[in-house]
């Protein structure tokens, strides 16, 4: 089989973090960190290079952009996976927080249960600027990628979506997506990238330099209106949180039309301590505020 | 508000007991015919806040036939409530908490169905078909299957295919190892474990189809044959056996093992935070209700002191390969620490071989390097364990695939990922042969 992914090349030795040198200035310092381009196919497909803390901070930063990428489309027929980080470069203030630069590839989120996706479109190529501040959530981003296949096609197949999920009236009542089997129903498809793209909101706000999500499963539909015309979604999810490990389940609410900004409210819960009472995140809603939602 | 949950003098671990106590007695009742819960479901309420948490109490001063029952009682805002509700009181009960803004999701959708199902798999166990031909290797399974193929396996294969008992888990389950063996005594040995976290479904059922090539490839392969002629296998497939069951019974999701301790309202401690090297430290918590909660104590945890006593007793392993999910990662020591190990670059380039052999089966990339250089810091974990125990060859597996399906990983990929995983542990195995000492 072919392989579909660049691996990013090995880098050079990173210098030593300013931080473990005695004395190091407290002012903003420079780290850059610059991997080869690559626009060239490396030599032995399936080298990695032993992972540094600077691929870390790129795949994070990638991470975020596509989340954030993937909530502003608005499309669920035009998710996004990263492929490939292809370069990179941050700057790292230890009082304000830390700027990436980047370049890397995606390809089509398109959850088929075969091993392999065979990549019609091809792969779409980003560029993102991503600012963390210090430990805190909610990077800001700015991020443009080239178009997977044209914006005609990803009308129709946004609409297609549409069509299908104001058909679906099955009541969707204890439905787990996708099962423990990792199976998911075509007809219930629909629901799982939508809910997918309101996940991506969430995950794209709770991001820091150090957190990062997946969406584990869809564990619960409250409400599933299509009446209107928009369709009206509330639902929980699970959220997997790396590096602690912990399964974050959240309350999603979202209202999407096909070719209209996405709106999104949320609550996800909170770790549970034997002694704090816990904070609560609050819900949110989209950028391009929304007052009656 | 206190935090006290309801149910006036129940100590703080009575929730959790109660639960166990609940569903065995509806087994009970259910199989005496006495009780029907047909219709009955069990509701997870999250409570935002304490007003919230008092409406859900006010639900327990309801006339007896309309009480719900809580399996898992209002305690405080940020922990979750599980009710059962009966049948006839859904309705009203879903409005209330509705109009009370009450987000709620149905954890069982039919108490009746889960007892019938479960009454059946247990009856069913007992008819499971002694012969591994009919095995399905590319579905998943449950403990009763799995150890039911065990012993199918070790009859077929009796000749170098034996079962060993080391232990039993918190709730008493067997702790079960393959060995794979040739003869000789206590030859220089391989040890590998997969399932120590029970939501990583993917590594039992590598594991077993790699039980399963072993033995297939064992006389027709001469790498193969050349390991088992001087070297012992040993495979602990359910690494977690009580976290496994839990994750076929409530939560699909569960990491941990199912420990608990008095006064302690969470249950379970992360079997690979729990080894005596570098414990308690970075990247292992110490709040019983984290999922990387290290425990009380280095092997305080029955399935891990089962495994130490065991590698220790025999004195002569000398690769040991713990499977994980996911992130698509090959891994050595150290976890705890940036601190290289002394054979660093030997592991390097033969993690380096292992991913390249690994990639050419199915065109799968895996980044490797050491632990807290490419998955994240983490302490007293299984590999640094065995390194410090003198394990020269420790290795870590993260399985397929980086988070798309994650840990529910689609049947259909449990064949192609024991595939090139196989290449991947033949070449460290490979290299162990080759290098004694």
């Amino acid at each position: 089989m072919q392989p579909r992914r660049q691996p990013s090349p090995a880098p050079p030795p990173p210098p030593p973090p300013p931080a473990l040198r005695p004395g190091a200035p407290l002012l903003a310092l420079l780290l850059l960190l610059s991997l080869r381009g690559a626009a060239a196919v490396p030599e032995e497909p399936g080298q990695s290079q032993d992972a540094g803390p600077s691929r870390g901070l790129l795949q994070q930063a990638a991470r975020a952009a596509l989340h954030f990428f993937n909530f502003r489309a608005g499309s669920p027929s035009a998710l996004r996976v990263l492929a490939a980080v292809q370069e990179g470069r941050a700057w790292v203030n230890p009082k304000e927080g830390c700027k990436v630069d980047l370049v890397f590839s995606t390809e089509r989120y398109k959850a088929e249960e075969s091993t392999f996706q065979e990549g019609e479109e091809g792969l779409g190529k980003c560029s993102a600027r991503v600012f963390f501040k210090n430990q805190k959530p909610r990077p800001a981003i700015n991020v443009t990628c080239t178009r997977l296949f044209e914006k005609k096609k990803q009308q129709q197949e946004d609409y297609l979506l549409y069509k299908q999920m104001k058909r679906l009236k099955a009541p969707l009542d204890g439905v787990s997506i996708p099962d423990s089997h990792g199976h998911i129903d075509p007809s219930l498809r629909p629901v799982w990238d939508l809910a997918f793209l309101g996940s991506s909101y969430v995950m794209w706000e709770k991001t820091t330099q150090s957190l990062h999500y997946y969406l584990a499963q869809l564990t619960g539909v409250k409400q599933w209106k299509t009446d209107d015309d928009e369709i009206d979604f509330d639902y929980t999810v699970l959220l997997h949180e790396f590096s602690t490990q912990e399964i974050i389940p959240c309350r999603i609410h979202l209202v999407w039309y096909p070719g209209k900004q996405l709106k999104v409210k949320y609550h996800c819960q909170e770790l549970q301590t034997p002694e704090a009472s816990g904070t609560e995140e609050g819900s949110a809603v989209a950028p391009t505020k929304l007052s009656n939602f | 508000m206190q935090g006290t949950p309801s149910g006036g003098n129940c100590p703080v671990l009575c929730p959790v007991d109660r639960r166990t106590l609940l569903v065995f007695s509806f087994i009970l009742a259910a199989a005496l015919g006495q009780m029907n819960f047909t219709g009955d479901q069990v509701l997870r309420v999250l409570a935002k806040d304490e007003k919230q948490l008092s409406l859900l109490r006010d639900l327990e001063g309801l006339k007896p036939q309309k009480k719900v029952d809580f399996w898992r009682a209002p305690a405080r805002p940020s922990l979750p409530v599980d009710m059962r509700v009966p049948f006839s009181e859904l309705k009203e009960i879903k409005a209330y908490l509705e109009s009370h803004g009450l987000a709620y999701s149905i954890m069982i959708k039919d108490i009746q169905v889960l007892l019938d199902e479960e009454r059946a798999a247990m009856a069913k166990s007992r008819r499971l078909e002694r012969s591994t031909s009919s095995f399905s290797y590319s579905s998943y399974h449950n403990l009763e299957e799995i150890y039911s193929w065990i012993d199918s396996f070790v009859t077929e294969n009796s000749d170098i295919v034996s079962k060993i008992q080391i232990g039993n888990s918190f709730e008493n389950r067997s702790i079960l190892v393959l060995k794979f063996s040739t003869g000789g005594s206590r030859r220089p040995a391989i040890w590998i474990d997969t399932g120590i976290h029970s939501r990583e479904w993917i590594t039992h059922a590598t594991g077993i189809w790699t039980a399963k090539k072993i033995v297939s490839e064992y006389g027709k392969n001469h790498v193969m044959t050349d390991i088992l002629k001087a070297m012992d296998i040993f495979i602990e497939l359910v690494t977690n056996p009580d976290g496994f069951a839990f994750t076929h019974s409530m939560n699909r999701l569960w990491r941990k093992n199912k420990s608990t301790r008095p006064g302690i309202f969470c249950i379970g401690v992360d079997l690979n935070r729990n080894w005596k090297s570098g414990f308690g430290g970075n990247g292992s918590n110490n709040n019983p209700c984290s999922e990387t909660y290290h425990g009380p104590s280095p092997q305080s945890e029955p399935e891990v002191s089962a495994i130490v006593n065991f590698i220790t007793a025999h004195g002569n392993f000398k690769a040991l390969i713990s499977i994980h999910s996911y992130s698509q990662m090959l891994m050595y020591p150290y976890g705890q620490s940036l601190k290289p190990v002394s054979n660093q670059r030997e592991l390097y380039n033969l993690a380096k071989d292992a991913v390249k052999a690994l990639y050419e089966v199915h065109g799968i990339q895996y980044i490797f390097g050491s632990i807290s250089t490419t998955l994240y810091v983490a302490s007293g974990i299984t590999v640094d364990w065995a390194y410090d125990s003198g394990i020269k060859y420790a290795f870590s597996f993260e399985l397929r695939d980086t988070g798309r399906y994650g840990f529910l990983l689609p049947a259909t990929q449990i064949i192609p990922t024991a595939q090139e995983t196989w290449m991947a542990i033949l070449t460290i195995m490979k290299h162990t042969l080759n290098h004694p000492y």
